[in-house]
């Protein structure tokens, strides 16, 4: 039975969502890592991630278009002109956001209005239409991964998540700032009466975030094919879906949220396509059902 | 007697004045519609927004449009707002236009998705809806005079030329299995219903070995590449809006997969657009409609499509929003809806709709002719199956293939 070409089809279909979904998701954990790190730190939430990973990812289109850049250099040219520029926006907007009465509710409020500004701002300077970069600026051609075929363009963009994702496992855990920034995320007033300069950790970490989300963008036209400046909208719900199922406040569990995401999506592609969209949020409700604090979330307050 | 007599002067005088006060005519007509400036319907809204307003202004540079009820010219005046191709706005918007502003013709967004929330509505308030393109086919059945499809064939009867070639001529090339893939909405959802039942009804010894509706914000088609070629077909048809065209024609490229034969419906409707996204490697061979702006049709009302896109080129220097089937259809709206007010016996919606009947057949414009059925479907010019071929200049060029009067050439089957 199991030797039919019916089921060997089975069979293959399914390993190929599986190993697409790895890949897929591997993408969808860079997504989230900057947003969780953000939330993680300052516990506030970046309703504009979405946005300045558009923004990211039409820098590296004009740095094709006009300098024939690689995405590759694009790449960590952004996440070095991100993180800079991510100083002044957090000196001006954060600290006095974290002395209000609410401030994750706050957060929401001016980090929505800062969504909508850039998205109007990059209508006027870019368009409506839709924009790519071509493939090829990246890789040619398909690769075999476990004897499943796959673009070489999302070889490499899973292969520069997974680089971002062990840089941040890195800095966490290995760097006297990693060390400073755990304990921020652990319980900010205590890091401020051990002498902790908070908000110097907190804008380094801001920083971080935003270049994150930038290299994301650089990556979104090889792996959602199109960029627009609408695109941040749908970008944001879903990065909080991916480290809402990882775990809120814990960058690294947004690792296993992306995977799940990418695997469960594309899975259902695989036999219910009609709600393969839908899918990704029954996990999430499942997940909070079963562990309310993400997949990961016991860990983050052991941190 | 004298009493009598005298109240039925005063009726008549009445009632004189009345019509005199009905035949006033209005300072403006208010041309009220929106537009999706942002999110996943804005490559095709803006278009045809953005050509509806180049014949408008050129309407009032001229002194506005000739309205027979009123035997003159009145300006016009657009009450527009962005919906933001949200169907829920659209809806609160497109009420807001008939309740609030109060305007003399509704036109809805473009395409089916921003169009199906405006239908009831528009029937509801009994306002005659201007379908633009619209051509999702449950909008209209014959019980609804309050709707009129202006500038695309309803998608009922669109896909017939591509379904005809697969029956016809397919066999012979060696076409017998067939794949598609469609974008659940009302567009291409009715467009793949079409090709089911051509295809079905023909009895050519052609079938659909793979038949899939995925939702309309799909973007990550590996997955249903790699289930296509597991099919094994002998032609491939995917319908869905310009992202999806866009995203599905890039994951092909970049998985490395290749079909006989590929037809897709935005390579032919914005081929600036899609050659700007996919590249003109990945337009080669690919099987589209022709639309308008590639197509001379001799109009006999309005610019002639040279004129139009230099004019198109003039008004829209910046190049955000590209010149294609879009930009030809908003700027048809206007004609056609300029010789229905020329028409017109009044501003009553019924009227406007007998007049739209007036026109029909009549008007041959740079989209083709417009002809529209009982229900206000479009059946006039039906687009030909064409198919986009290298121009020897690194660029692609459209050639005609079928119906076989108006081909250009031959189809080049299988792909290289």
């Amino acid at each position: 039975m199991l030797s039919s070409p019916l089921a060997t089809e089975i069979v293959n279909g399914l390993f190929f969502s599986l190993v697409g979904g790895l890949i897929y998701g591997l993408y969808f954990s860079l997504i989230g890592l900057g947003l969780n790190l953000i939330f993680g730190v300052m516990r506030i939430v970046n309703l504009a991630h979405g946005d300045f990973l558009m923004l990211g990812a039409f820098a590296a289109y004009f740095a094709f278009e006009f300098l024939s850049a690689s995405p590759i250099v694009s790449a960590l040219f952004v996440f070095a002109l991100f993180a800079l520029l991510a100083f002044p926006l957090y000196y001006a907007l954060v600290p006095r956001l974290l002395t209000a009465r609410d401030p994750e509710m706050l957060s929401i409020i001016l980090f929505f209005g800062l969504s909508q500004v850039i998205q109007a701002l990059a209508t006027i300077s870019f368009g409506t239409s839709e924009h790519s970069i071509p493939g090829r600026a990246l890789a040619v051609g398909p690769m075999a991964i476990l004897g499943q075929s796959f673009p070489k363009t999302w070889v490499i963009s899973a292969g520069v998540s997974a680089v971002a994702v062990v840089g941040i496992y890195l800095y966490l855990y290995r760097t006297r700032i990693g060390y400073l920034t755990r304990a921020v995320m652990v319980h900010r007033e205590e890091a401020v009466s051990t002498g902790i300069d908070v908000h110097r950790v907190s804008a380094i970490a801001f920083g971080i975030g935003l270049g994150l989300a930038a290299v994301a963008g650089v990556f979104a036209p090889f792996m959602l094919n199109v960029i627009t400046p609408a695109m941040g909208v749908d970008v944001t719900i879903t990065s909080f879906t991916v480290i809402v199922i990882g775990s809120l406040g814990n960058p690294l569990g947004t690792v296993l949220g992306g995977i799940l995401y990418g695997v469960s999506y594309m899975v259902m592609q695989r036999y219910l396509s009609s709600w393969a969209n839908l899918l990704p949020y029954l996990v999430l409700i499942a997940v909070l059902l079963v562990r309310p604090s993400g997949l990961l979330g016991r860990q983050v307050r052991r941190a | 007697m004298f009493r009598r007599s005298l109240l039925g002067l005063s009726l008549v005088a009445l009632l004189g004045f009345g019509s005199a006060l009905a035949a006033e005519a209005p300072s403006e007509i208010k041309l009220g519609t929106l537009y999706a400036s942002s999110g996943t319907f804005a490559s095709i809204s803006m278009p045809v927004h953005l050509g509806l307003k180049l014949w408008m202004d050129q309407k009032n540079a001229e002194g506005g449009v000739f309205v027979r009820a009123f035997n003159k010219k009145i300006p016009l005046k657009m009450v527009e707002y962005d919906d933001q191709s949200n169907t829920a706005t659209a809806a609160t918007l497109y009420n807001q236009l008939i309740t609030q502003d109060k305007v003399d013709v509704l036109i809805s967004d473009s395409g089916s998705v921003l169009t199906s929330v405006a239908v009831p509505i528009a029937r509801d308030h009994k306002m005659l809806l201007i379908d633009q393109t619209g051509t999702g086919a449950k909008f209209f059945s014959p019980d609804n005079p309050y709707i009129v499809l202006i500038a695309d064939p309803v998608s009922s009867i669109w896909p017939k030329p591509l379904a005809d070639f697969l029956t016809h001529d397919g066999p012979g090339l060696g076409i017998k299995r067939v794949a598609m893939i469609y974008a659940t909405n009302d567009f291409t959802g009715t467009q793949a219903a079409a090709v089911r039942k051509f295809v079905t009804e023909a009895k050519a010894g052609v079938e659909l070995v793979y038949d899939e509706g995925i939702p309309t914000e799909t973007s990550n088609y590996t997955v249903y590449i790699n289930k296509i070629q597991s099919a094994n077909p002998d032609a491939v048809i995917h319908l869905g809006y310009a992202t999806n065209d866009i995203a599905f024609l890039r994951s092909l490229a970049d998985s490395g997969a290749q079909f006989k034969m590929l037809f897709a419906i935005y390579p032919g409707l914005e081929t600036e657009l899609l050659e700007k996204n996919v590249g003109a490697k990945g337009l080669e061979h690919v099987f589209t409609y022709v639309p308008s702006s590639e197509l001379e049709y001799k109009p006999d009302f309005g610019m002639t499509l040279t004129e139009y896109k230099d004019a198109w080129h003039k008004k829209y220097p910046d190049g955000k929003v590209e010149f294609g089937f879009n930009s030809v259809a908003g700027y048809t709206t206007g004609l056609v809806l300029e010789k229905a007010l020329g028409e017109t016996a009044s501003l009553d919606q019924l009227d406007l709709r007998k007049a739209f009947d007036a026109v029909s057949g009549k008007l041959k414009t740079i989209d083709g002719l417009f002809e529209i059925d009982a229900t206000g479907a479009q059946i006039g010019s039906l687009t030909p199956l064409g198919q986009l071929v290298p121009d020897g200049k690194g660029s692609i060029k459209f050639v005609s293939i079928y119906p076989h009067d108006t081909a250009t050439g031959k189809p080049v089957y299988p792909a290289p």
